[in-house]
């Protein structure tokens, strides 16, 4: 099993509490860590980690988003932690 | 009735076999109720936290249940332990199907809603399993039909006088002549009851004729109580 540091940046149309609520739903039923970062109208960044196959499904999840987000795009950078 | 602070019963033991699972609904819960290979019953909630779909279609496979969908695996605690697309993942504790506490007592499957349910009544009388019945009704006015019900005992072809006594919430006994039966009530909404009945007695005396006898009076029963309902909707229709 593959650790993995993800930093995601998840743009499109949001309402922040109910994203942040989501995305911290998700990450404690997939035993993820995560940190969020800046949360606007328009985009929600925020670092998770953990197995590689939870991040995927982490972000497969976000993309979906709640009922009342809007994600149009996803920007993932992979962060190696041993660089 | 604190649902909340009762036990209640789920269907009768002998209809779960060891290797299978089975959907109810309790106070419009839904829940499976399955029985490893060793034995055991289980009572979970009826929904794989991966896609939601009901556990009760999935599979028995020694100690483990194991979701149709993706084939997912649980064990016994309800903790997530394989998930086939992933075979080499430690799965994370978190992924977990809500559990409640499983008994089983006098031919029956009991579960509770409570994390502290009150203690399991000690007394397990030898009992043969009858049928569950399904009525159209709220627990209390299925209750208050038992209270009124007239038994008609093993032998005989008329009904006699029968003493009706709720031995908890959830629990009836109806005594007439030399026989008594156990009915345990599942209010699955608010306008849906099943009831669980078994005999108590050995299986040498009921099994087979006294069953037979038991459960055309049942059928009669439930029959007689949907025809009052049915008149009683119909004199509302009318005024």
């Amino acid at each position: 099993m593959t650790h993995e540091h993800a930093r995601f940046v998840f743009k499109g149309t949001f309402q922040p509490a109910s994203f942040v609520e989501f995305a911290q739903h998700r990450a404690e039923r997939l035993g993820l860590d995560l940190q969020f970062g800046q949360a606007s109208m328009e985009a929600v960044a925020l670092n998770v980690s953990g197995a590689v196959e939870l991040v995927d499904a982490f972000e497969m999840a976000c993309s979906l988003g709640p009922f009342d987000c809007f994600v149009l795009d996803v920007v993932r950078h992979d962060v190696d932690l041993a660089a | 009735m604190n649902p909340k602070n009762c036990w209640h019963p789920l269907g009768l033991s002998h209809s779960i076999e060891a290797g299978s699972s089975a959907g109810t609904r309790l106070l419009d819960r839904e829940l499976v109720v399955w029985r490893d290979n060793s034995g055991v019953a289980h009572v979970w909630e009826d929904r794989c936290p991966h896609r939601g779909m009901k556990l009760s279609f999935g599979f028995v496979r020694g100690d483990h249940i194991a979701c149709l969908y993706h084939g997912w695996q649980y064990n016994s605690g309800g903790h997530c332990q394989y998930i086939p697309a992933h075979p080499a993942l430690d799965v994370p504790k978190t992924i977990k199907v809500p559990v409640y506490p499983a008994h089983e007592r006098n031919g029956m499957v009991w579960t509770a809603l409570s994390e502290n349910p009150p203690s399991v009544p000690d007394d397990d009388e030898p009992v043969v399993p009858l049928r569950s019945l399904y009525l159209g009704c709220g627990v209390e006015a299925a209750a208050a039909a038992l209270n009124a019900c007239r038994l008609v005992p093993f032998g005989s072809q008329t009904p006699a006088d029968t003493t009706v006594s709720r031995l908890s919430d959830t629990l009836f006994a109806l005594s007439c002549a030399q026989d008594r039966l156990l009915v345990g009530i599942q209010a699955i909404s608010n306008t849906r009851t099943a009831l669980h009945l078994s005999i108590v007695g050995s299986a040498e005396r009921y099994n087979g004729a006294g069953q037979s006898h038991l459960n055309g009076w049942a059928l009669q029963w439930r029959q007689a109580l949907e025809t009052r309902a049915a008149n009683a909707r119909l004199d509302q229709d009318v005024a």
